[in-house]
């Protein structure tokens, strides 16, 4: 209740003050989280959270619409990452520099307040800024455009949350020049659609503007969002089957008989922004935009000693699968096998029998955790297993200006600059000892390989040589604690002319990028280069957009866009082991993106459409992979250096409206996104130090022994975890202020998100050739279970070389692609006008209304090999079970509102 | 003006209270004093001493790697005197037979639980009488150690005696009094030279004698105090270095996993008293249960 107290105090201050705050999470292994759960967030607000803002632009039949119809299948523009799309307030960029991306969760729940907002394509001219290539929005926050009056909604829906209530009120300009605005609101479920959810999120936003004749206006706005929600876990498609549910939640278990989650995120971004507003004369006008915010996001996870057993419900060894291998039907999953070795399936069955007897024994365990702690402390021994707090939090200062000047009627041109400097604070702390008295603060799987250590003689295994072993207690700092410190400066300008037949659009930015790490733990496996400042990395980027467009004869505009980008790498990619050390990836360079599209927009009579074609090249890309490796029981993380990625498609949008009353509709997308290359890795371990990931980073050549740069054989892989094929029909009808409309949505080609662990060169098999016949390489390649060598490459992946040691081909793994299939949705609505200039509308809107449960969203390859280190194969098989995540069953969404 | 700051301070209270009713992630601690993760009623009276069970089943204790399904109640009870607290041990209980007559725990008497699960220390603490019905479960011996488990095929694809599910510990095992009942009553068995005939007769390096918690002296061949029992570049397949321990003029092996705490020891130049849980494969090999079972005789 302290901590309430505590946040209603800063909730209290910031409404006139300083803080903000914003969601940050460096780890991409817990993207996986983000990807699901934060699109997630606000069930309306879907279309921004997975698809690009551009989806709200009234100016693209195509982008216009699949926001809404794509969102239950967390549908990607293009299958660019939301890095490459940027949100204004008011003039000012808020996206995170650290992970590029704007959290929407930061103006969650106040969709009222932030419905005025203006959204482009990544080649449309705008005011606000020149945006990257999956276009930008810049939403209107200041008071004077609210709608004068009282503003009540009320939703019910069986989604993450299940309650959602607004109130807006705005004062509209009064004669004086000012105008004040408010908005508060609550969503709100005990147990969301999904078992073991909870959601509990506050929001508010408070805006006041002054304007001093017909020149000048000063707004300034706050808001913010305290949120704490529960997670949900992707599952293996065993443990789905197991628990016969596609929504199965391995992250909760019971506790006293409550639920009890153990991924809870804590989310507070409050952000301030002052903006004026110079309207020089008619033609030109200044908007400078100061803003800072200060971010506070957490999530927790379970922590266990290195030795205690793994708590997670669904690890491996719990599952039936993991007693035999399943999948081999001609040596083990056979009548004739297992008669003459009963005791394989009478194992399997035991563990079937536990998973599916009882709900309780398929979820997290907490009792279990909480005796052994007790037993633990009868000892006087540390705590065995824990639940800690990741934090991510942000301290941002952010400045924009922007000229505009209409030159005359077809000419304009806009000027910027965006300054920012983001602090980014990241530690764990103690969060629930789970019964235990107290916890040592050194790495436990370190331990093992370098021993443990004393205060007097400490090892590798100590995680802060400034204070080893320290005796951790709740609320308490562990495991690392360091800064990133981000300075970016961006000037940009753009202009347009226009004419009857003609438009040319040409933009043009230069931008300059500092990354830093400052330590503040030094730790055992880095004492040299963990502590204190990294150094500054510095990256000079620009680029610039052009966009041609030709009206040929009415009603028809053909236009192209070209587009070139040289910009920073992201910072939270750019660290080797950040949560470890300071040294910077090797082969860091700016990373390039060539972009394109060729459209036609047309009107025929009562038909409009518009067809693009894209092509988009990315270069030098760096990406970084941090996850929990089973395979080595450590904390790994993997960066991709030198990544090049094309992707490419068609869109296209028709509209037929029969009359006023009825239009159909048809949209869709036929898109690939790969890497087309084999980009180079770096790998290291958090529990070693750097002799011993420099070993890990090695890959021998299997001729000639000679060593080789280390990669991940990565061409041809798609980029996953969004369709790649999407077509939606639709019908909308309206009579009578009544709304209805009908869309079916289809979806395919989507692929399950890499595991780039598993595509090591070092990992994969590297096969030598036999002999040559006439200069061509010859290769026996036999793994006994009767496949042939092409069919063994494209499915297990491999590299060859010839007798001499080149290498003559690479292979990766082949990645799943999951079955497409149907969605049906449907929504009614109505307004109704009262007396008084009062309004109400109500709408129901219903997601998959044939309550298809089987259509995957996403989901990831586990990071770890079907090999033991022996090179035996071992009886779980990785590389058939990913873990997936489902679109959600049927679900509705009631809004009601009343303006008054 | 004073309507909005109406308005506008209303909405700030509404905020406060919503936002006083919120934390919805506070949870209370359950009460675990009753927790166990075996049966909570009795698997049976015991039926059988391990010492009557190991020779009632002698053809599959004289064998290697061989093992056998226990098809009828056939109910062992035994004290915890070694487990994976020390982390030498992996999903490893010794149970040894306790004695009224003597009113002591009998180390020669004894046989291991494998359970698959790590850190089984506080579930089977040292003193813990153990009852198990091995009625499905299967008994044999791992190489020559006896043990009850079921099988599996290890990391070298050969098929093993291996650990039973931890899942059946709720079915066929049960917890009898407390820990504090015996830890008093259990004494190594003493070997203070190599004097005992186990050393040299080779009737007494079978199963029977095997597993069997014992405390030898003498000398590690390479002791210099430098070197470690159990670096990880010298583990073998099964993930342990072997250090050959001189008692009077018989070696034995002392084994020990790599990556745990008793791995990173280091062998003492002088005479140390080891204590462990030894069992007979082609010599007698022992495996310390933790750091603690190391004393330093003489430097």
């Amino acid at each position: 209740m302290s901590k309430c107290l505590k946040l209603v105090a800063i909730l209290l201050c910031v409404s006139g003050a300083t803080s903000a705050q914003v969601v940050v999470d460096t780890l991409q292994s817990d993207n996986y989280d983000f990807t699901f759960t934060e699109s997630q967030l606000d069930d309306d607000n879907d279309a921004s959270q997975t698809v690009s803002n551009i989806s709200s632009s009234n100016n693209d039949p195509y982008l216009g619409e699949v926001g809404y119809r794509f969102s239950p299948m967390r549908f990607k523009v293009r299958a660019y990452d939301n890095m490459y799309e940027q949100t204004y307030i008011n003039g000012l960029l808020l996206n995170d520099v650290e992970t590029g991306r704007f959290q929407y969760s930061m103006i969650g729940g106040m969709n009222d307040a932030t419905r005025n907002s203006e959204a482009v394509t990544g080649f449309e001219y705008n005011t606000f800024g020149l945006t990257p290539i999956g276009g930008g929005s810049n939403i209107n926050t200041r008071a004077s455009v609210f709608a004068e009056g009282h503003k009540f909604t009320l939703s019910g829906t069986n989604r993450n949350y299940v309650l959602r209530g607004m109130y807006t009120y705005a004062t509209g300009l009064m004669d004086n020049g000012w105008a004040f605005a408010a908005t508060v609101g609550y969503r709100w479920a005990k147990e969301g659609v999904i078992k073991g959810t909870f959601y509990n999120s506050l929001s508010y936003l408070l805006s006041a503007e002054k304007q001093w004749g017909d020149h000048h206006s000063l707004s300034f706005v706050t808001f913010g969002s305290p949120t704490e929600r529960a997670q949900q876990g992707a599952s293996t498609e065993e443990a789905y089957w197991l628990a016969n549910s596609h929504y199965y939640n391995p992250y909760w278990g019971y506790q006293n008989g409550k639920k009890r989650n153990s991924r809870v995120v804590k989310d507070f971004e409050p952000t301030a922004i002052l903006t004026w507003d110079w309207k020089i004369d008619n033609s030109k006008k200044l908007t400078t935009s100061a803003g800072v915010k200060y971010s506070r996001y957490s999530s927790s996870a379970l922590g266990w000693n290195g030795d205690a057993y793994d708590p997670r419900p669904d690890y491996y060894k719990n599952l039936p699968s993991s007693i035999f291998d399943v999948y081999d039907l001609e040596n083990r999953n056979n009548p004739d096998f297992l008669q003459d070795n009963p005791y394989f399936l009478s194992q399997y069955n035991d563990l079937y029998n536990f998973w599916t007897s009882s709900e309780a024994n398929r979820q997290i365990n907490w009792d279990r955790m909480y005796y052994v702690n007790s037993v633990q402390n009868q000892n006087g021994d540390e705590t065995l297993y824990y639940q800690e707090r990741r934090h991510n939090n942000q301290l941002v200062f952010a400045f924009n200006s922007t000229f505009n000047h209409n030159i005359d009627i077809n000419t304009k041109y806009s000027l910027g600059i965006n300054l920012n400097h983001t602090t980014g604070m990241h530690y764990k702390t103690m969060d629930d000892l789970l019964g235990g008295e107290f916890y040592y603060d050194y790495d436990k799987f370190s331990a093992n390989d370098y021993g443990k250590g004393s205060v007097a003689n400490p090892t590798e295994a100590a995680n802060d040589l400034r204070n080893p072993y320290k005796r951790i207690y709740k609320g308490d700092k562990f495991g690392y604690d360091y800064n990133i410190n981000v300075n970016k400066a961006k000037a940009w300008g753009v202009i347009e002319h226009t004419n009857d037949i003609f438009d040319i659009m040409h933009g043009l930015y230069m931008e300059g990028t500092t990354i830093e790490r400052d330590g503040k733990m030094q730790n055992g496996r880095a004492p040299q280069n963990s502590y204190g400042s990294s150094g500054t990395a510095k990256f000079i980027g620009g680029g610039g957009k052009l966009l041609m467009s030709l009206r040929p004869f009415a009603n028809n505009l053909i236009s192209l866009g070209l587009g070139w980008d040289t910009k920073a790498p992201l910072a939270r990619n750019v660290f080797v082991a950040p949560r470890m050390q300071n040294n910077f990836v090797d082969n860091l360079h700016n990373e390039d993106i060539f972009s394109s599209e060729l459209n036609w927009k047309f009107r025929f009579g009562s038909l409009t459409g518009k067809f693009t074609g894209f092509f988009t090249r990315f270069l030098n890309q760096v990406e970084q992979t941090a996850f929990y490796n089973d395979q080595e029981n450590r904390f790994t993380y993997l960066t991709m250096t030198g990544i090049s990625k094309e992707h490419y498609g068609l869109e296209g949008a028709l509209v037929y409206e029969v009359n006023s009353r009825l239009s159909f509709n048809l949209i869709g997308t036929i898109s690939d996104a790969k890497y087309i290359d084999n980009p180079y890795a770096q790998v290291n371990y958090e529990g070693m130090n750097s002799e011993t990931n420099e070993q890990l980073n090695s890959w021998s050549n299997p001729v000639t022994g000679e060593n080789m740069p280390l990669r991940v054989i990565m061409k041809d892989i798609k980029v996953g975890s969004t369709p790649l094929t999407a077509v939606s029909f639709g019908i909308n009808y309206n009579i009578n202020n009544w709304y209805l409309e009908l869309n079916a949505n289809y979806y395919d080609r989507v692929y399950v998100g890499y595991s780039a662990y598993r595509r090591l060169s070092n990992v994969l098999n590297n096969y030598t050739a036999t002999g040559s016949v006439g200069g061509t390489p010859v290769f026996n390649i036999d793994d006994g279970s009767g496949r042939s060598s092409l069919q063994i490459l494209a499915e297990d992946g491999g590299v060859l070389f010839d007798t001499n040691g080149n290498t003559v081909g690479s292979y990766s793994p082949s990645l799943e692609k999951y079955k497409g299939g149907f969605m049906l949705e449907a929504s009614i609505g109505k307004s109704i006008r009262l007396r008084g200039g009062r309004a109400m509308s109500i709408n129901l809107a219903i997601q998959n209304l044939t309550n298809n449960t089987n259509l995957r969203t996403g989901g990831f390859e586990q990071n770890r090999d079907d090999l033991y280190s022996t090179g035996v194969a071992r009886s779980y098989k990785f590389s058939k079970n990913s873990k997936y995540y489902y679109a959600n069953a049927i679900n509705a969404f009631l809004n009601v509102t009343y303006r008054f | 003006m004073k309507r909005n700051i109406f308005h506008i301070g209303a909405l700030m209270l509404m905020f406060t209270c919503i936002v006083l009713s919120a934390c919805m992630d506070d949870h209370d601690a359950p009460d675990v004093s009753n927790y166990s993760v075996t049966k909570q009623t009795s698997v049976g009276d015991t039926t059988i001493s391990i010492h009557n069970f190991k020779d009632k089943y002698a053809s599959v204790f004289t064998q290697n790697n061989a093992f056998v399904l226990i098809e009828e109640d056939e109910i062992v009870e035994g004290v915890v005197v070694a487990n994976d607290k020390g982390g030498n041990l992996y999903q490893t209980v010794m149970l040894a037979e306790y004695n009224a007559t003597y009113d002591m725990v009998d180390p020669s008497r004894a046989i291991v639980l494998a359970v698959k699960n790590t850190c089984l220390y506080p579930y089977f603490p040292y003193g813990q009488m153990v009852r198990v019905n091995l009625k499905g479960l299967y008994v044999g011996c791992y190489s020559k150690l006896p043990k009850i488990g079921q099988p599996y095929f290890t990391s070298s694809n050969n098929l093993r005696l291996g650990p039973m599910l931890f899942e059946l510990c709720q079915t066929n095992i049960y917890l009898v009094g407390n820990p504090s009942d015996y830890t008093n009553k259990i004494k190594p068995f003493e070997l203070p030279d190599d004097s005992h005939a186990m050393f040299h007769d080779k009737s007494y390096q079978n199963y029977k004698n095997a597993p069997m918690l014992v405390t030898v002296t003498g000398k590690f061949v390479l002791g210099d105090d430098e070197t470690i029992f159990a670096p990880d570049e010298l583990k073998d397949a099964g993930m342990g270095v072997d250090r050959e321990f001189k008692i009077g003029s018989t070696i034995i092996t002392v084994r020990t996993s790599t990556q745990n705490d008793v791995s990173f020891l280091k062998m003492p130049k002088g005479t140390v008293r080891l204590t462990g849980m030894m069992s007979f494969y082609d010599g007698w090999q022992l495996q310390l249960r933790s750091v603690d079972d190391m004393e330093i005789i003489s430097e």
